[in-house]
């Protein structure tokens, strides 16, 4: 392959360039179970973590798609599972027309050349034993797209490309900062040309500094080699700037999607109320006058979730009717705003107003037991 | 000029890059402990090589000199043998010289070959998991259970007395500790993000056991390696003081040339204390390198040179 990269090229055999219209990636009732094991000998399967129930969503071509819900919810899972690094329990995940999920190892190692990945922990994520152009150029010698010059002279553009100086190709992870390493992740990430890059929450470690510059760098990357992107993160500030699209997840579904714009100006579950209810206004009068709508007590465990709606135990609208024995489906709202809660539209009328935190007592004690952190 | 191209004015790096190995290798410099450490093994390794130059007699001549030897009494040490002669008129010094050969032979046979077969069974069963993991980790526990010198007795008293056996026995009783220490390590490293990365790179697995698991899961057996090669030579000169050790008694081995003399310690103690000598020295010597590597390796002083 061609060793000499231009911005703005697309390099690798990767075909012809994907149309912008339709969807790259597909997720169809996607379910990930990890089994819950317990025995000294002879393992016996005791019950499933649920980390990931019945999840459907797509990802357009071009488009960044944010991913935010609570630690523990399951967005991680999902982005992983989306490259087949967790086997999916149920479910179909199509990658440009082409269902993965009953893909076999060699045919989905082929495909990684298109998907790739950034973590969240720039200082794991790294082999510590590698140099920095191993790292990068190690994605291209594993598909034989490149000798080890080729792919150390692709690295050392690569570098380039993240803003880092060529020189630093040949130091070790441990000489860089996190901003830096994140940078390495990226380069390794863009070394293969893909087309989808879940980014798994890449600025959550760093520095709120270092923050921008990664987020500028990555918007940067998208326009340039026209890259489709999974956003995960936790912090709904940092997801309204990326992304085009917002999905919210709980407890491993999703109970809320939409453009990004309309969901911070119109959030429809009470889910997604709640955590923008939650974020400070920088205006000292506003923020005194208004009043937070607090969600009481933990996120449930995945291993024994709520029945129907997940959200019920600590939903401040909770109904007497519904919520606890109807399974809220993903039903569209208003054009590509779309989201899981029976009462969604009297919500927005008004007609149903918060309660207070007793309802979460009432629910937490009817369902206590078997309830612990999750264990992931 | 792009957002990222700008910032990257701001980024200078310091110093000429190091790899881990590099870094560990200066901070081994440093340590003058290891530095003994080193230079008795060294020396005892030298020794070794150049046994013939050094020792001035056959260890096994063909007609000993018995005229001055009766039993319980051997001569002292003189010009012309500088530890004197054993008790079947052969000269110390060139058996303590020629048995260096066979002792750090037996202690590197007996430790590697520990380690290799440790280190195999040690990532299968950290790598693969599940019921391989259990099946292996189990027996390695069975043979954990048993204290480590009765296991080498039992194996030996099997395979019969003799240098080849020795080394085997050791070598067995070696590869249960090192197969432990090994899954552990392997376990530790099988979910870090960086083999998750590799995987989403599309290495094979072999390439990731090998490039990303076992090169970050090696330092502690490395030192295991030379505190056992230190073992290996007490173990060895154990069993060759219960009689197990090679039968031929014209091999030269620390721990048979203990054993021969252990009824005349009160009358000639200098043909006991100058193998026991030897042996502490070259265990000190291991145990320096292992206790110095352990240190070098050690990830916290990570960045400290």
């Amino acid at each position: 392959m061609a060793a000499e990269p231009q911005r703005g090229v697309r390099l690798s055999g990767n075909g012809d360039t994907p149309s912008r219209d339709g969807n790259l990636v597909e997720v169809e009732r996607l379910k990930v179970y990890f089994p819950i094991k317990s025995g000294i000998v002879l393992d016996r399967h005791v019950g499933d973590i649920k980390a990931v129930d019945d999840v459907s969503f797509e990802i357009h071509h071009g488009e960044t798609l944010g991913l935010v819900g609570e630690s523990g919810c399951g967005k991680s899972t999902v982005g992983r599972t989306l490259l087949r690094l967790y086997e999916p329990t149920e479910g179909r995940i199509v990658f440009d027309g082409k269902d993965i999920s009953e893909l076999g190892a060699e045919g989905m190692r082929v495909l990684r050349r298109r998907m790739q990945m950034v973590f969240q922990d720039p200082f794991a994520s790294l082999n510590p034993r590698h140099s920095i152009s191993r790292i990068i150029g190690e994605p291209l010698r594993v598909h034989g797209l490149a000798g080890r010059r080729a792919a150390g002279r692709r690295a050392a553009d690569l570098l380039e490309i993240v803003g880092l100086p060529k020189d630093a190709a040949s130091r070790y992870p441990h000489e860089f900062s996190g901003g830096q390493r994140q940078r390495i992740g990226v380069a390794r990430a863009l070394a293969l040309n893909p087309d989808f890059i879940v980014l798994d929450e890449p600025v959550s470690a760093l520095d709120v500094s270092i923050q921008a510059q990664i987020i500028n760098l990555l918007e940067e990357l998208q326009k340039e080699f026209s890259l489709t992107y999974l956003f995960i993160a936790h912090d709904l500030a940092v997801v309204r700037h990326i992304s085009d699209r917002i999905a919210v997840m709980y407890l491993g579904s999703i109970v809320e999607i939409s453009p990004a714009a309309e969901l911070y100006a119109n959030p429809l579950h009470p889910y997604t109320i709640s955590l923008l209810s939650a974020v400070p206004i920088p205006d000292p009068e506003v923020e005194r006058a208004r009043k937070p709508l607090l969600l009481a007590g933990d996120i449930p465990s995945p291993a024994n979730p709520p029945s129907a709606c997940r959200f019920h135990t600590r939903c401040p609208f909770v109904q007497p009717t519904r919520c606890r024995d109807d399974v809220p489906e993903l039903r569209r709202l208003e054009p590509g705003h779309q989201v899981t809660c029976h009462w969604a539209e009297q919500i927005k009328a008004g007609e149903i107003k918060p309660h207070e935190v007793e309802v979460v007592f009432v629910e937490a004690e009817s369902a206590s037991h078997g309830w612990e952190p999750p264990p992931v | 000029m792009s957002v990222a191209e700008i910032e990257a004015v701001d980024i200078q790096l310091e110093g000429a890059p190091s790899g881990l190995w590099r870094e560990a290798w200066s901070r081994l410099r440093r340590n003058p402990v290891a530095i003994i450490g080193f230079c008795l093994v060294a020396f005892f390794v030298l020794v070794a090589i150049l046994a013939p130059l050094i020792a001035r007699y056959n260890p096994n001549p063909a007609h000993p000199d018995l005229a001055q030897v009766s039993p319980g009494h051997a001569p002292g040490p003189s010009a012309a043998h500088w530890l004197g002669l054993d008790l079947n008129g052969r000269d110390e010094w060139a058996r303590l010289i020629y048995g260096t050969r066979f002792s750090l032979l037996i202690g590197f046979v007996a430790a590697s070959s520990g380690l290799s077969i440790g280190l195999v069974l040690g990532s299968i069963a950290g790598y693969a998991g599940g019921l391989v993991d259990t099946i292996i980790m189990r027996c390695m526990d069975i043979m954990l259970a048993i204290p480590g010198l009765l296991l080498a007795i039992g194996i030996v008293a099997m395979l019969g007395p003799g240098l080849w056996q020795i080394m085997v026995a050791v070598g067995i009783t070696n590869v249960p500790i090192f197969a432990r220490l090994l899954r552990g390590s392997v376990l530790a490293q099988r979910d870090q993000d960086f083999v998750l990365a590799a995987r989403a790179i599309g290495v094979r697995r072999r390439g990731i056991l090998f490039s990303h698991i076992l090169p970050n899961a090696i330092s502690p057996v490395i030192v295991q390696g030379t505190l056992a090669m230190a073992t290996a030579i007490i173990d060895v000169a154990g069993l060759g003081f219960l009689g197990l050790g090679p039968q031929d008694p014209s091999t030269p081995e620390w721990g048979t040339m203990l054993t021969q003399v252990n009824q005349y310690l009160q009358s000639d103690p200098l043909l006991a204390i100058a193998p026991g000598v030897a042996i502490v020295l070259a265990v000190l010597g291991f145990n320096l390198i292992g206790d110095g590597l352990r240190e070098a390796l050690d990830p916290k002083l990570r960045g400290r040179v």
